[in-house]
């Protein structure tokens, strides 16, 4: 289908995995420690952030949102540090001073998760100006939602983009929906319509499509890299029922990849989220459709990384909180 | 050693922070100002055009410019023609530049220099007269430093440049051509240390910017008088240099904080609270504030006189302080 081998299309899916099984872990940490901080899950937006993760090359850098989980696992932060940040404790990534809002890994060439809506877009232009200033072949990836959009440090930021030729690759992961209160509240008629004003060149992909996206944000950062100069991809996605920051639920029940071939088991309000538009559910379709892998095959890829995620979890439990002295530490370099 | 207004030091050390490390960048444009001092800058562009860059009306993204590309390594200098125009760039500066290294735990450096025009300048009315210089220090993880005259401009420039920290360079606008003999050669000012301008033994003046020349002035007149006034320039409000303030006054007994900013948490607030925790036992006299009374900045010269703290303001301050 798309001229990719079985492993790369499988170390995508394992990616997804990972993202899924991890948050998934997120909500059941929330309820079983009643309160860790304001949850932004990632759910539903793994394929975007496998896709994404897979573009990057090693040197590249990437900006996120506070909705950040997916791409800290997709990238290869370690799940048991991440874990212990979201829990505050002495082995986080951040050493419990971020929590969930603020993970980061530099090492994987996360540099900072901004909770400020509109933060990592401008950051990002940032480092893509630093790299390009330094002569580097790499390039800079912003990830934000449509609602980053109603922000005017946004414009400034695609615009110094544009005018700087910056190598920067702007993801926009836009799951507003019609009919309820939406994430976004733009004029324009077509996100695409912004950055197309501002001389960008933009794309659009279905974002829970694993194949998709990947083959999508290969090219996107390949024409990034070759021109210099930036690419907005708007990636569409339908929100997860579950995407609420303050109640920690699984209102579309915990990930059955056999629902993927048993669909007449599927009911309930949030049944036509989980048929088609569940990335995960998608992805293990097409993988045994087309005779890619089985799906036993599958279910021992979801099984190693459940023990996985169970394992990291117990290491962050397991992770005492801070001495309270650390709360003074590093305000300075 | 060559006579250099307070324009062409800081561009020295610009030029001297660009010649030592190639990871130093600049932009924004106008950072001699656009009075009479602003041709200092020719050196600048002469030198180092191809490392100047002039950006949008952007103040929110061209701040977020400065601090991406610093948490790649490079160490932006960015300029802001009018402290005020920062305003746009607040949460950049208090939120994100200023939290980046704490909340990464380390992981990440943001060596950016913000480089603002401040303070009271001549009709520059309630939207253009801004110092907030208070409010950013209310901010932890920010440098911020307030140079008084050339030769510390030059250094602490250069400081605030090799800084691993995001460091805000406070100028006093009406100072830019201010002159004074300053080194030719390369040399950096420690941020955090405050400087005893003047050795007095009667009344400390604790102050920065444009208030340590006033201070100067008014020691100069109550010389006359017989006030032996010690001037002290803080230099910096983050990091603050507590050991030299307080040495001032348990040497004086009496203390008078200058300072352009608001009276109400502002600069001169903190100097008197820090003085009254760590040296209460040797004030003869409670401590007098001089600062910016709680009104917008008027623009008819008369009305903004009243407003600005200045040579006689300071100089009755330090009157009352020692009991004249």
């Amino acid at each position: 289908m798309t001229g990719a081998t079985r492993e790369v299309r499988l170390a995508q899916f394992e990616r997804m995995l990972r993202m899924r099984r991890f948050e998934e872990m997120v909500i059941r940490l929330a309820q079983k420690h009643e309160y860790i901080g304001r949850q932004h899950l990632h759910i539903g937006h793994e394929a975007t952030g496998s896709a994404v993760a897979m573009a990057m090359q090693p040197g590249d850098k990437i900006h996120t949102t506070h909705r950040n989980h997916g791409y800290v696992i997709a990238t290869g932060a370690d799940p048991g540090r991440a874990f212990a940040e979201i829990l505050g404790r002495n082995d986080g990534l951040n050493g419990g001073k971020g929590g969930s809002w603020h993970l980061c890994d530099v090492s994987t060439g996360m540099l900072s998760t901004s909770a400020m809506v509109g933060g990592s877009i401008a950051l990002a232009t940032g480092a893509a100006y630093g790299l390009k200033l330094q002569g580097a072949k790499n390039i800079s990836f912003a990830h934000f939602g449509d609602g980053t959009l109603d922000e005017g440090v946004c414009y400034e930021a695609l615009n110094l983009a544009s005018l700087f030729e910056l190598p920067v690759l702007f993801v926009c992961e836009n799951n507003s929906k019609a009919g309820q209160r939406p994430s976004s509240m733009l004029a324009a008629a077509r996100l695409r319509d912004i950055p197309q004003a501002l001389q960008i060149e933009n794309m659009i992909v279905d974002g829970a499509d694993a194949d998709a996206a990947r083959v999508m944000f290969a090219q996107a950062a390949e024409r990034v890299r070759s021109t210099g100069k930036p690419v907005f991809v708007e990636c569409t996605l339908e929100r997860w029922p579950g995407s609420h920051q303050v109640t920690a639920a699984f209102p579309t029940g915990v990930t059955d990849l056999a629902l993927a071939f048993e669909q007449e088991k599927i009911s309930g309000k949030h049944a036509e989220w989980i048929k088609s538009s569940d990335p995960i559910l998608r992805a293990t379709r097409a993988f045994v459709e087309s005779g890619t892998a089985t799906r036993d095959e599958l279910a021992a890829l979801d099984a190693r990384v459940t023990t996985l995620m169970e394992d990291a979890r117990a290491f962050a439990e397991a992770s005492p909180f801070p001495e309270p002295a650390a709360a003074f530490s590093g305000v300075f370099a | 050693m060559p006579q250099m207004n307070l324009a062409e030091a800081l561009i020295d050390g610009l030029i001297w922070s660009l010649r030592k490390d190639p990871k130093a960048t600049i932009i924004g444009r106008g950072m001699a100002g656009h009075g009479p001092e602003h041709h200092a800058e020719d050196r600048l562009k002469a030198e180092f055009a191809s490392r100047m860059v002039d950006p949008p009306t952007s103040e929110a993204a061209v701040a977020q410019l400065g601090v991406g590309a610093a948490m790649t390594g490079m160490r932006p200098f960015v300029h802001y023609g009018t402290a005020v125009f920062a305003y746009e760039a607040w949460n950049q500066f208090v939120n994100e530049a200023a939290n980046v290294h704490y909340m990464s735990n380390g992981q990440i450096k943001a060596p950016v220099t913000f480089h603002l025009f401040h303070g009271i300048r001549g009709g520059g009315g309630p939207q253009h007269s801004g110092s907030p210089y208070a409010m950013y220090a209310n901010n932890p993880g920010l440098e911020i430093v307030m140079p008084s005259g050339p030769r510390d401009a030059k250094g602490l420039i250069r400081a605030a440049m090799a800084s691993d920290n995001p460091t805000i360079v406070m100028q006093h606008a009406l100072l830019l051509g201010l002159t004074e003999e300053v080194p030719e050669e390369d040399y950096m000012i420690p941020l955090g240390k405050a400087e005893v301008k003047r050795q007095g033994k009667d009344v400390s003046v604790i102050a920065c910017s444009r208030s340590v020349v006033d201070a100067m002035e008014a020691a100069t007149e109550l010389a006359k008088e017989g006030i032996d006034v010690e001037v002290v320039d803080i230099r910096s409000i983050a990091p603050l240099d507590v050991d030299t303030i307080v040495a001032s006054v348990r040497k004086t007994g009496r203390m008078v904080a200058a300072d352009e900013t608001y009276e109400i948490c502002g600069v001169a607030s903190e100097l008197i609270a820090t003085v009254s925790i760590h040296a209460w036992s040797a004030l003869k006299a409670a401590p007098v504030r001089v600062a910016r009374p709680m009104t917008p900045v008027p623009f008819s010269p008369p009305l903004e006189k009243a407003v600005t703290p200045g040579v006689s303001k300071i100089a009755d301050a330090c009157r009352k302080a020692c009991g004249r």
